[in-house]
Parts: C-alpha cells; structure tokens; sequence
C-alpha cells in the first residue's frame, strides 16, 4: 500500500518542481527571442490576422455581405456613436448586466453565507440550490419569457439567475475552506462570532469568493447576449438584431466585437480587484 | 501591586495563582485521555510538561485554553490565557500589527502592540506581511500576539518544534526573559527534554492521563539530569547513565 502511494506522488512532486521554474526546458528556454520579443510575438499573430481579413475584404475575396472589412467596422462603429444610438444602447445593456449581478450576486453572496456558517442552513438549502443549478440556465428561457415578458424584468431575471450560482457555490466553498486552526485562534484570542467571521472567516473566503466573481461576470455576460436576441427594444443585442434585418454585416460584426470588448473588460477589473484585495496572497497579489 | 523582581528559579509570591486545576477528567468515548488529574501554576513559574504522545498533555493545554470542553473537575483561571500553538498561525491577510492586536481591546492597543513587537525584535516590521517573515521571526510574532494580551496564563504548545536549532535556542532566551518580565504563569507542552530543562522551574512528566513525575528546580539551581528525565519518560540508555 505505502509503495503505491510513493510511486502514486512520485510524479507529482516532479510536476510541482515543474510549475516552479519559468520557462520549462522541454519546451526550449525563448532565450533567442527574449521576454519582450516573445512578448512582441504574441501579438504579432493577431494583427497580421487583422492585416489578411482587411487586405482580403479590400480586394473583393469576402462578399461584404458574409464579413465587413475591420476598417468598415471602425467607420459604422464611429458613425453610430455619433449620430446613432450606439452610445444608448450600450448604456441599456451595461445597466442590465449591472443591474442582474448585483441583485443575483446579493442572493448567491447571502445563501452562500448562511449555507457556509448553518449546517442546518445547508441541509434545508443546498440540494434544492445544487438542484436548480444542474438547469442550464439558458434552458429556462422560454419559461422566463412566459412568466416575465420579453421586457427588462425578463432580461434581468436571466443575468441574476446565471450570477447567482457561480457566486453562491464559491461563497460555500471559500468559508468552508478556511483554516480551522485560523478559527481556533481566533477563538483563542476571545474573538466574538461577529468579529470571527470579519477578521478571519471572511477574509479567508475572500480568494474564492473572488473566482465566483469572475465566473459570474463570463455567465451575465453571456445571458445578457441571450435575454437581448430575442425581443429587445434597445440595447447592443437589438442592435445586432435590428441590423440582421438589413443584412447589415457591418452593425453585426461592431456588436460582437463589443460584447468582447466588455467581456475583456470585466476580466480585466475582477483581476485588478483580485489584485488590490488578495495583495497579501502569494498567486495573485503584487510582490511587495 | 508591588512590582516583583523575580528572580528564577521560581519563589512563591502570594499572588493569586495564574491557574488551578482540580479533579479534570476527559475521556473520548470509552478512552480516558486525562483521569482525575490536579495542576496548580503560579504566576511567574514556568512548568515544562512532558509525555510521550498520546499521553494527554495536548488534551489538558486545550482544555486549559477552553478550546475542549471538560467533562469532570474543575478548571479555575482568573482570565482567557494566551497561547501559542506550534504554527504560528498569523492572518496571512493582516499586517504583523494588526495580527498581534488580533482580539485586544485595550485603549491604548496601537501602543502596546508597537511595545510587543519591539520586545521580539521585530518593531520596525508593523507593517510588514507575515509571508514575508522565517519561522522563527513569525513564532516571534505569535510570542508577541499572545503577551500583549498581558496573560497571567500562557500556554505554549510546542512552539519551537519546528524551529531549526540555532533559532530554537535563540528563541528558548528570548522566552525566559520576556516571562521574567511579564511574569505569566507558564504551561510549555514539549517532546524536548533538553527545552524542559532549560526552561523549567518545574518538570511534570504525564503518563497515561496523569501526572506521573514532578521535579521542582531547587533553590540552588541544580537541575534534573537528563539521564533521569529520559528514564522517567521510559528512555532507558546506557550512554546517557554517564552524564
């Protein structure tokens, strides 16, 4: 038995060693190039990727029907900033993406709380929750629709509902996570259960808690898309859908190309966030 | 209060005792961990426990830092006691000052826990994070988390096991003359015969839940042998009869 677990963890710890160095050698070390120019490489690709999609539209390869060249893309995108209501309809859908994160991030934050500190929280709550959860959340569309309409309430519905879970099961995990000897100190040093779950059980949970962040912020952003394709009056999504109408590729293609953009965005403040409040956590904050 | 100059090994005061214990029993299920046991620490005096494992002295450091609840006898301590455990166990997402003032009340806390940190050596380092700190330096800080708290009682629960052994030494002095300033009384859990011995006013050696061998340091500041130590803790060895 005790030979099979060391030829079982043999290779572990090899990996582990592995992660630790920088620029595993199999891989050869990019010394040639540098840090910078493999920097410089990686975005190399995507521009020349950018370059061949212009070059070819220009040249009449792509029907503009099937894909606007990037530079016709940039002119609508101008154009309708300027004089249309793109600025509008980007404001509707941030502030129903805010709007359902808030209210589903609240509800996952606050179940996930009870659930993490009452055993009989979690035996009354958690399998129902685990339930609803195995529902892709976008099979709940067309009920949704039937409840709520295809107005606001309905798109906003559907962002919480997908917040929620990601937001609740991370919450659970972080405080169960946290180091009981860290709670036992707590203890020790006469912490009160209010200030046991503020000095220790919540910080402690707060790496995890902060994952279910960015996991929520990927599923409101891909129910937003969802909830606006069907039904919307206003909003990137109408736009997009509106312009089908017109065969206007251009329109489409502007409209993906913002979800992304904000889908890029989001990333980027959950990870700041992480940074500024996980600075005393070796994987992610900066080293001070 | 007269303030005392103590000067070890340990003379009785007639301050009240930093803890008595009277008549404990503990048992898991059917196992008796700690049966009829009765301990009195003064205040001031450093009492080294010692036991091979298993033999409750754990047991009886948790239920003395109310961490397990007792199930027979009495515990009678005049406050919370401190105690270090053998990690550190710092809030890796507090500053080193906001650890040691972690549960202190006091109005003049930022003081005293600048005062706490100075006194290990570490006073410059308040704002410093604790992934930023050697095992000792962060045992250091855990020494620090638990005096400031001005403990007549101050458990310590192998805190140098994991220490290499320079550090552990450097730590073992750093100890007596913070006690001999703050004057805790001191329950010091430990494997480490040569620690008890340097430490110690008084020697218990647990067996089978009870207190089966004490040896009080006497006046003159002779001290067990080692060799008698390790024969109580059931070490028989034909070197050691030589010392």
């Amino acid at each position: 038995m005790s030979n099979f677990e060391q030829t079982a963890l043999a290779p572990e710890f090899e990996r582990a060693g592995f992660t630790d160095t920088s620029s595993p050698s199999y891989r050869g070390s990019g010394a040639a190039i540098g840090k910078r120019g493999l920097l410089l490489l990686s975005w190399l690709a995507p521009v020349v990727l950018v370059v061949i999609w212009e070059l070819a539209a220009r040249a009449g390869w792509i029907s503009p029907q099937v894909l606007p060249a990037p530079s016709k893309v940039l002119n609508t995108a101008i154009k309708l900033a300027t004089t249309g209501t793109l600025l509008d309809d980007l404001r509707v859908s941030l502030l129903r993406a805010a709007t359902g994160f808030v209210l589903g991030g609240s509800i996952g934050f606050a179940l996930g709380i009870l659930v993490g500190f009452s055993v009989v929280a979690e035996a009354a709550i958690d399998r129902s929750v685990q339930m609803i959860r195995a529902i892709p959340f976008l099979a709940l569309l067309p009920l949704v629709i039937v409840w709520l309409g295809v107005g606001e309430a309905e798109k906003i519905f559907l962002v919480a509902l997908g917040v929620t879970f990601p937001i609740y099961i991370n919450t659970t995990l972080g405080i169960r996570q946290v180091d009981p000897k860290l709670i036992e100190l707590g203890r020790v040093q006469g912490l009160g259960p209010f200030q046991l779950i503020r000095r220790i059980v919540l910080p402690g949970a707060l790496p995890s808690i902060l994952t279910g962040v960015r996991y929520a912020l990927a599923t409101a952003w891909l129910a937003l898309v969802v909830a606006e394709t069907i039904g919307a009056e206003s909003g990137i999504g109408f736009l997009a859908m509106d312009a089908r109408e017109f065969l206007r590729t251009d329109v489409i293609v502007l409209s993906i190309a913002i979800y992304a953009l904000i889908g890029v965005a989001a990333d980027a403040i959950a990870r700041l966030l992480e940074r500024r409040l996980l600075a005393w956590h070796p994987n992610y904050g900066a080293s001070r | 209060m007269t303030p005392h100059v103590s000067v070890p090994p340990f003379s009785p005061t007639i301050e009240p005792p930093a803890v008595v214990v009277s008549n404990l029993s503990r048992a898991y299920g059917d196992r008796v961990i700690i049966r009829n046991l009765s301990l009195r620490i003064e205040r001031g005096e450093f009492v080294a426990l010692l036991g091979e494992s298993g033999c409750g002295k754990t047991t009886l450091l948790r239920a003395l830092a109310g961490l397990d609840p007792i199930q027979g006898g009495r515990i009678v301590a005049p406050r919370r006691p401190a105690v270090v455990f053998q990690e550190h166990r710092l809030l890796p997402w507090d500053t080193l000052s906001r650890n040691v003032s972690l549960g202190l009340t006091a109005p003049d806390a930022r003081t005293r826990v600048a005062d706490a940190l100075a006194e290990v050596g570490l006073g410059e380092r308040l704002n410093d994070w604790p992934r930023n700190l050697s095992g000792g330096q962060a045992q250091r800080v855990a020494l620090a988390r638990a005096l400031v708290q001005e403990p007549e009682l101050l458990l310590l629960d192998e805190p140098f096991a994991a220490l290499d052994a320079l550090t552990r030494i450097r730590m073992h002095d750093l100890v007596r003359e913070l006690v001999a300033k703050h004057r805790p009384g001191v329950l010091l859990v430990t494997h480490d015969v040569d620690e008890a011995i340097a430490l110690a006013d008084r020697i218990l050696v647990m067996r089978h839940g009870a207190i089966a061998f004490e040896h009080r340091t006497n006046t003159a500041g002779l001290r067990i042998s080692r060799a008698d130590l390790l024969a109580e803790l059931g070490v028989a060895s034909q070197r050691e009869g030589i010392t």
